[in-house]
């Protein structure tokens, strides 16, 4: 595989971001994805940078802030063979593109999404983002926070995204594993990633997650998976209890999945079985520039007899 | 021959069902029919009505006078009783209802009819103005929509509650009887329309019982038409030329007057295509999505457009300023994308469900920063058909967003057409530097000659995209000579199109082209113009007519030429007279007189013969304002 040489990366040192490009470019090295067909979507901010800096050959689409899910979405439903990866930040996705984010949810694609989630806009310096909680005051604020915040992964759960995880940048190896599960997950897939801000934020460092990030794994009794129909409410439940988690412990890991609801993409193949045989950016639609589609059937609904 | 109907009611009681009917029957004995419908935004209980041209050739307009005039409520009186010229149809019931009871009618337009009515010293129910419209010599028709319902209602042993549903049966019934239908082609459209046989022997019951007690006025004698004819509305027209394209993945959300187009290609997504390789038949997807807001609309299709897939969407005023963002998007990234641009009345909701075409110079500065942005309109229902194909090549020839403008007098418009006209085997389809195998070292953003790189899917190669400036390879660079090139490198897209688009398809001419006077105009209004410079030609006025059909790369040195020395009228639906100032732009010329009109209703064919018979007196500006 020939890998990008990646001379500069815009981060600042000590930035969550290098654990989840790391823990991003491990996991798809580890389940040995074909670079060409797996596309990054990410969207505006420090986060939305995310595929310049990557060092596998992987193609990136930088787009809109807040705008990332509605690309993602018409590059995998166009070409379901792609695997698409969403990198968005919070202020992305849970502001500015909040309606994207819960309506993503109602479709099930399949495709990833990670949220780097570190509770403020840090390329405009430090202004509060939706996962910041009320009456905060980082460094970089003139007031203490005036909004209270967004819970992404209790929205994600009462919105139809079907794998809810929460990872944490500052461990990649965690972070890693969540990431292939997520990209294996059939349906959309959500991780928010806990990731300090050096310079922004400093109340939510490493140090003060280290402390207290613990790992759902390590819960004997925790099993987040849906395995029959009858669980739903009652996992659901339990991973949006779980949710609500936070304070001397912070719980990372696998909330929820479940794989018995269809994806958009068997919806699609449902009412046009061809839909999948014949992928839509792969139709020929011209044979030396003569149209192959035949609408002589539609005209006929509006002949005059 | 022309001869105009027209039909009202209440929105949700059937108008548009009975307009279609009865339009089909006329159809079926060889004539052409173009009709235009006008609607409030609502659902059910406003006013709305159809007004239908029928003629014996390819027709484009209605008119504002009205031939034979179907009603069977008040409010279509109270709204139209001053357009009513040759027959007029109305429900004896409704005799004594006065204008100020009718609570659907806008109290201005109440308050118009009371006013007008107290002029001419008269009272203020149906009664009183049906006398005022026959002393003024229009033949009166008065029909017991009661009586022949409950005589249905008797015979078939059904409640009158739903023998009620038969009333708009029994006006085109009535006006079939007047205009001289045969009354089998009638029964014909309303058996196609009722499959079910209760409605089918309801209706069909009305259609007789009513040509038994109404005069035959006008003459309809049956013609021959050898050639197959098809109608089209324009949602149907520009969705029918998206599959004819191959276009396969369709993103939208709800606007009128556009999302009737979304609707009928997800109705039709499953298409039937031709394996160049095997001649065999096989089952095509058009992936519909209809997106949270016009934001993903946009940002879908453009997502879309990447991977190879010829991606579009379709919207209107309010959606298209939310799509401003992500056309930016497109023009950076050179993405080809096709925004089908069906005009209403603006600003803000302003009147959704009514014609406008005062988002034109909006259309042409979509976006922040300088990016090509390739603008064309539709003049008729063919064009439509046939610009969706055309938006599709021009959006991947040069790698940019095309858009499409059709104003919702085409959109929600019909009209019968032989369908040799939409030239099939004409049309061709050009993928422009679409590459499925790049080279080694493929770059996306590529320098070239003509502005224009190659262009693989992602899943061909790596590529990368920002809508931050970028190198060749998509990666972002703030470098002032990478700036500088790559600026270079878009813009001169459009200097490309300009060279190679040939202008004699950019505008079309009609008529008299040489004659001293020369109309200017561009979307619906050209099917007016059209008509009207026909029937001018009668009175021995000569006209020409320039009708632009792309703004943008626009046809300045045709124009220039044809305009020059000329006498120009400019007929638009807006304020501003925006194609003037377009024109005015590019080549310094400037229309010496000017139609406008902007109360949200189409140009009408008799007031626009009026208009232009005051323009050619010199008046400056005429402002049209027909139409309820």
């Amino acid at each position: 595989m020939q890998e990008h040489k990646v001379e500069w990366s815009d981060w600042c040192p000590g930035c969550g971001n290098f654990g989840i490009l790391s823990a991003e470019q491990q996991a798809i090295t580890e389940l040995g994805l074909d670079p060409k067909k797996i596309v990054l979507v990410s969207g505006i901010g420090c986060s939305g940078k995310t595929p310049h800096f990557m060092r596998l050959p992987i193609s990136g689409v930088h787009t809109l802030h807040g705008r990332a899910m509605a690309f993602a979405t018409g590059i995998k439903l166009s070409n379901p063979q792609l695997k698409v990866i969403v990198n968005a930040g919070d202020g992305d996705q849970l502001g500015i593109g909040a309606g994207h984010f819960v309506n993503s949810g109602r479709r099930n694609i399949d495709m990833t999404l990670i949220i780097h989630d570190n509770g403020v806009y840090g390329l405009t310096k430090g202004q509060a983002s939706p996962t910041l909680k009320l009456g905060l005051k980082t460094k970089s604020l003139p007031k203490p926070n005036i909004n209270e915040s967004i819970n992404p992964l209790a929205v994600a759960l009462a919105s139809g995204y079907t794998f809810v995880a929460r990872g944490y940048a500052y461990d990649v190896k965690h972070l890693k594993e969540l990431i292939k599960a997520a990209i294996t997950h059939k349906g959309l897939a959500l991780i928010d990633v806990l990731q300090p801000c050096p310079t922004y934020n400093d109340l939510f460092t490493k140090e003060y997650y280290d402390k207290r990030v613990y790992r759902l794994e390590d819960v004997k009794s925790w099993n987040p998976v849906v395995s029959k129909k009858e669980e739903v409410d009652e996992k659901m439940a339990m991973a949006l209890e779980k949710s609500l988690e936070w304070g001397d412990r912070i719980p990372i890991g696998i909330f929820y999945k479940n794989e018995l609801v269809s994806t958009y993409e068997e919806r699609i193949t449902e009412r046009s079985p061809s839909y999948i045989d014949n992928l839509p950016s792969q139709e020929v639609i011209e044979d030396n520039g003569r149209p192959t589609t035949l609408i002589e059937e539609i005209l006929k609904e509006k002949e005059i007899k | 021959m022309r001869l105009s109907w027209l039909i009202g009611g209440a929105q949700g009681t059937g108008v548009d069902t009975s307009a279609q009917i009865f339009g089909d029957a006329i159809a079926s004995m060889g004539y052409f029919v173009y009709g235009n419908r006008e609607y409030y935004s609502n659902i059910k209980g406003r006013h709305s009505y159809f007004n239908v041209t029928i003629s014996d050739h390819r027709v484009n307009s209605v008119s504002q006078l009205i031939d034979v005039m179907a009603t069977f409520d008040a409010e279509t009186i109270f709204q139209h009783f001053e357009e009513a010229k040759g027959v007029l149809i109305y429900n004896s019931s409704m005799k004594g209802v006065k204008a100020s009871s009718v609570v659907s009618m806008e109290p201005e337009v109440a308050q118009k009819v009371e006013s007008r009515l107290k002029e001419k010293g008269l009272g203020e129910t149906v009664e009183d103005v049906v006398k005022f419209v026959g002393e003024r010599g229009v033949k009166t028709v008065e029909i017991d929509y009661d009586s022949i319902s409950k005589e249905i209602s008797v015979k078939m042993h059904l409640p009158l509650s739903v023998i009620e549903r038969v009333k708009n049966t029994i006006a085109i019934a009535a006006s079939g009887k007047i205009i001289g239908l045969d009354k089998n082609a009638l029964l014909n459209s309303v058996k196609k329309t009722f499959k079910q046989e209760t409605f089918y022997n309801m209706n069909s019951m009305a259609v007789e019982l009513t040509y038994d007690k109404v005069e035959k006025v006008f003459d309809l004698p049956p013609r021959n038409e050898s050639k197959k004819r098809v109608q089209l509305d324009g949602n149907t027209a520009v969705a029918l030329g998206k599959i004819y394209a191959g276009v396969r993945f369709q993103s939208y959300y709800p606007i009128t007057p556009a999302s009737d187009e979304s609707v009928f290609l997800e109705a039709h997504q499953e298409v039937m295509m031709m394996d160049p390789k095997t001649g065999d038949k096989r089952k095509g997807t058009i992936v519909v999505v209809q997106s949270e807001d016009e934001l993903a609309a946009i940002n879908m299709a453009l997502g879309a457009s990447l991977t190879g897939v010829r991606a579009a969407t379709a919207t209107s005023g309010p959606g298209f300023s939310l799509m401003t963002e992500g056309i930016g998007w497109g023009g950076m990234n050179e993405a080809p994308v096709v925004i089908t641009y069906y005009i209403r009345g603006g600003p803000s909701t302003g009147q959704p469900t009514r014609s406008s075409q005062a988002d034109l110079l909006f259309a042409l500065n979509v976006g922040h920063g300088e990016f090509p942005r390739i603008v064309i309109a539709s003049g008729d229902h063919v064009e439509a058909f046939r610009d969706a194909v055309w938006a599709s090549n021009l959006a991947e020839r040069y790698q940019t967003p095309v858009i499409h403008l059709v104003d919702k007098g085409l959109a929600n418009a019909y009209s019968i057409f032989e369908e040799e006209e939409l030239g099939l085997d004409s049309l061709i389809i050009e993928r422009g530097k679409l590459t499925f195998c790049p080279s080694e070292g493929y770059k996306r953003f590529e320098i070239t000659k003509d502005g224009i790189s190659p262009r693989a899917p992602l899943g061909e190669a790596w590529m990368m995209y920002s809508g931050d400036e970028h190198d060749e390879e998509g990666h972002i660079r703030e470098e002032s000579e990478n700036r500088i090139k790559m600026y270079e490198k878009r813009m001169r897209k459009l200097e490309t199109a300009d060279a190679e688009i040939p202008e004699e398809d950019r505008l079309k001419t009609y008529g008299d082209i040489d004659s001293d006077t020369v109309i200017l105009t561009w979307g619906s209004p050209k099917g007016t113009v059209l008509d009207s410079i026909q029937e001018l030609k009668k009175e021995g006025i000569s006209l020409g007519l320039v009708q632009i059909r792309m703004f943008s790369p626009f046809p300045k040195r045709l124009i220039a030429k044809l305009l020059s020395g000329k006498k120009v009228i400019d007929i638009e639906n807006n304020y501003l007279a925006q194609a003037n100032e377009v024109l005015k732009l590019n080549t310094g010329i400037s229309a010496d007189s000017f139609i406008l009109k902007w109360n949200g209703r189409p140009i009408m064919m008799d007031e626009l013969m009026n208009a232009l018979k005051l323009s050619m007196k010199g008046e400056k500006k005429v402002i049209l304002n027909a139409g309820a």
